[in-house]
């Protein structure tokens, strides 16, 4: 009995073929869904919405252009963009630095195993929901509550803390500190060692280190964890409604205010996709800036 | 050469109850290339970690130039160090890589560069000075390191296995380059490597460390022809050792006893009878012959393998009590010798090529933790 040896082995190559092509499918077909799903059709969705119009407080598919013109032409949007911007962006860069201590001694202090029990305790307040941890910063924060009972104990007016700026980083810092803390320490965890010993072999002090060795070859992580203190303080509306009361009128809240006041989801749209559009465009020439290279 | 440039005077280092070097002494001159060699984890790296600063000594004094060091912080040590990894700033251009030494010691702005250029021109390697370092070949990343440390004008530059990174062919390139530049510059090289080729080639002085231990220091034919040890003679290779015991003298003559048959000792070998002894004889004086009864030192071995290296070849052999002896033969001699593997051979050696090593302690799993 022959076999056709050749053949055989052919259909071999050809199955082998077919199943890796079929592996690799598995799973690269995921990602064009996901991204379909999430982010395609909902910006989509969004996008066509903006030119729908409200009749009798129901949404009405049209192709009007009255939310643009109406939202464009409020005399606070601007100001509301730029207070949402300048508001989250300090919040981002006060978190960053408050979380830079402590990563650094995640990163360069701790030994590897004592980094994951203390990055272990920093996602921690994660097993809680956010509206909660909100919520209980009122309590400490509000007149009466924990930190103005302690004022007065030492004779001080105890007044609300609630509804100011502190309150709202309270809440921001609440949100991105733990997030920060893990960009961070993964970032300055991962600088070469090697170099840090080569820089003080070269005549670096430590401050020098600091400064012109570990901060440039951590940089990508850094900034990234900047970025997302930003895109979540930004986007930001729970702490904004129960610890800044609307005080600060930020673009999450003004879509709120304008759902709220009739329907007017064609306005909130034009609104969220103003915050879409400075957000990929702050976060693109962030990226950029993060990983340039020189040479 | 009397004064000593580089003073290493019982340097010891152990973590906890690791002893990584014990008690290292060397008087270095001025100008001189140590190549400091042994197996991983010898301490021949943790040595040149003291010399830099990067590890503080438990016990022992460095001294440079009548000056001590070994307690200022590294950062105020001028002994830069061309890192294995070579551990440039990939965040930096070639030239700023090379400018960071001198930035770090306030040199002014103007200065810096022109140094740098000066050796960027010098090392051939300007036409990359305001690329990025990730993007140059292994041999233009290893001359930035050179760069990078010999700008700040050592008197003595430390190297860890520098060479270990590049191919074959640039490593021997790069060798005589190395070489080349210390004798140009006459400043102390302290090299630390695993390699052979390119300790014996390179250095002045060799030191061989073994488990925390000097094992020997001499010059590269020292250490060849004159192993001290057993480890220094295994290490080095090519060097069949015998085990055996000095017997009586016999018409003035010393013989050794070995499990294998007496075989007579050179002149001179100044050891007592019945004490214990490693005999020595290298690979290029043994002969290899079919028949016995062609030298006054014979032994009885089969023939196991035969490995080519070039233009000559190793013999390895093994005798009735299971030594390895290694012979190593010209191609033509191998020709005449008619015998195939799994054939009986007699090795022999003239006396005189024999050689007794001094120390007779044993090499390889010896005992590295002290007794707390």
């Amino acid at each position: 009995m022959t076999f056709p040896a050749i053949p055989a082995r052919n259909s071999g190559r050809r199955y082998q073929s077919l199943f890796q092509r079929a592996w690799q499918a598995l799973w690269v077909l995921p990602l064009p869904v996901w991204l379909l799903l999430f982010f395609a059709v909902p910006l989509g969705l969004l996008v066509a919405i903006s030119f729908w119009s409200v009749v009798n407080y129901r949404l009405t598919p049209d192709a009007t252009l009255s939310a643009w013109r109406y939202v464009l032409g409020l005399d606070f949007l601007w100001a509301s963009f730029w207070r949402s911007y300048g508001l989250s962006l300090s919040s981002a860069v006060a978190i960053s630095l408050l979380a830079f201590p402590a990563s650094y001694a995640m990163a360069f202090v701790a030994t590897p195993r004592q980094r994951l029990i203390l990055l272990g305790f920093a996602i921690a307040p994660f097993f809680t929901s956010y509206l909660v941890r909100i919520y209980s910063w009122q309590v400490f924060l509000a007149e009466g509550g924990v930190i103005s009972s302690i004022v007065q104990a030492f004779g001080g007016n105890g007044e609300s803390l609630l509804n100011t700026y502190f309150a709202l980083f309270i809440g921001h810092a609440t949100l991105a500190l733990p997030v920060v803390l893990i960009l961070q320490t993964i970032a300055l965890a991962n600088v070469d060692r090697t170099e840090i010993s080569a820089a003080a072999n070269l005549g670096a002090r430590p401050g020098a280190i600091l400064f012109r060795v570990i901060l440039p070859a951590a940089r990508p992580g850094l900034t990234l964890g900047l970025l997302f203190a930003f895109l979540l303080s930004y986007a930001e509306f729970v702490s904004a409604a129960y610890l800044g009361g609307g005080t600060f009128q930020t673009l999450p809240i003004l879509v709120t205010d304008l759902v709220r006041a009739g329907q007017q989801w064609p306005r909130a749209a034009v609104v969220s996709l103003l915050m879409i559009a400075s957000l990929l465009v702050t976060a693109f020439v962030t990226v950029l800036w993060a990983y340039r290279e020189k040479g | 050469m009397t004064n000593a440039h580089l003073k290493l005077d019982g340097l010891a280092k152990s973590y906890g109850r690791f002893v990584a070097v014990e008690e290292f002494s060397l008087d270095i001159s001025e100008g001189e290339f140590i190549a400091i060699m042994g197996p991983s984890g010898c301490g021949k790296t943790t040595t040149l970690r003291m010399l830099a600063g990067l590890e503080t000594a438990n016990r022992g004094q460095i001294t440079l130039a009548g000056t001590r060091i070994d307690q200022l912080p590294v950062w105020e040590r001028e002994t830069p160090l061309v890192w294995q990894s070579l551990a440039l700033f990939p965040f930096m251009t070639v030239r700023e890589n090379v400018e960071f030494g001198l930035k770090m010691r306030g040199v002014s702005r103007a200065e810096r560069r022109r140094r740098a250029d000066d050796w960027l021109e010098r090392l051939g390697i300007s036409s990359y000075a305001d690329r990025n370092v990730a993007r140059l070949s292994g041999g233009q990343r290893q001359r930035v390191a050179l760069a990078r440390s010999l700008v700040l004008e050592p008197k003595v530059l430390l190297l860890d296995e520098p060479l270990s990174a590049l191919d074959a062919h640039m490593a021997i390139k790069m060798q005589g380059e190395l070489k080349k530049l210390q004798r140009e510059l006459g400043i102390t090289f302290v090299y630390v490597t695993h390699s052979h080729s390119e300790a014996f080639s390179l250095a002045d002085r060799v030191v061989i460390m073994n488990a925390g231990r000097v094992e020997q220091i001499g010059s590269p034919q020292d250490i060849f022809l004159r192993p001290r040890s057993k480890f220094v003679a295994q290490f080095v290779g090519g060097i069949s050792l015998l085990e055996g015991r000095v017997s009586d003298k016999e018409d003035g003559k010393r013989f050794l006893d070995t499990p294998d048959g007496k075989v007579r000792l050179a002149h001179g070998a100044g050891l007592a009878k019945g004490a214990t002894a490693d005999l020595a004889v290298r690979a290029d004086r043994i002969s290899v012959t079919v028949e016995p009864g062609w030298g006054e030192n014979e032994i009885a071995c089969t023939l196991i393998s035969e490995e080519f290296a070039g233009a000559v070849v190793n013999l390895h052999l093994e005798t009735a009590s299971g030594h390895s002896l290694v012979a190593q033969l010209q191609q033509r001699d191998l020709e005449q010798l008619d015998a195939s593997i799994g054939a009986r051979v007699y090795a022999s050696w003239h006396p005189d090529d024999g050689f007794l090593l001094e120390s007779t302690r044993q090499s390889g799993s010896s005992p590295r933790v002290r007794a707390a």
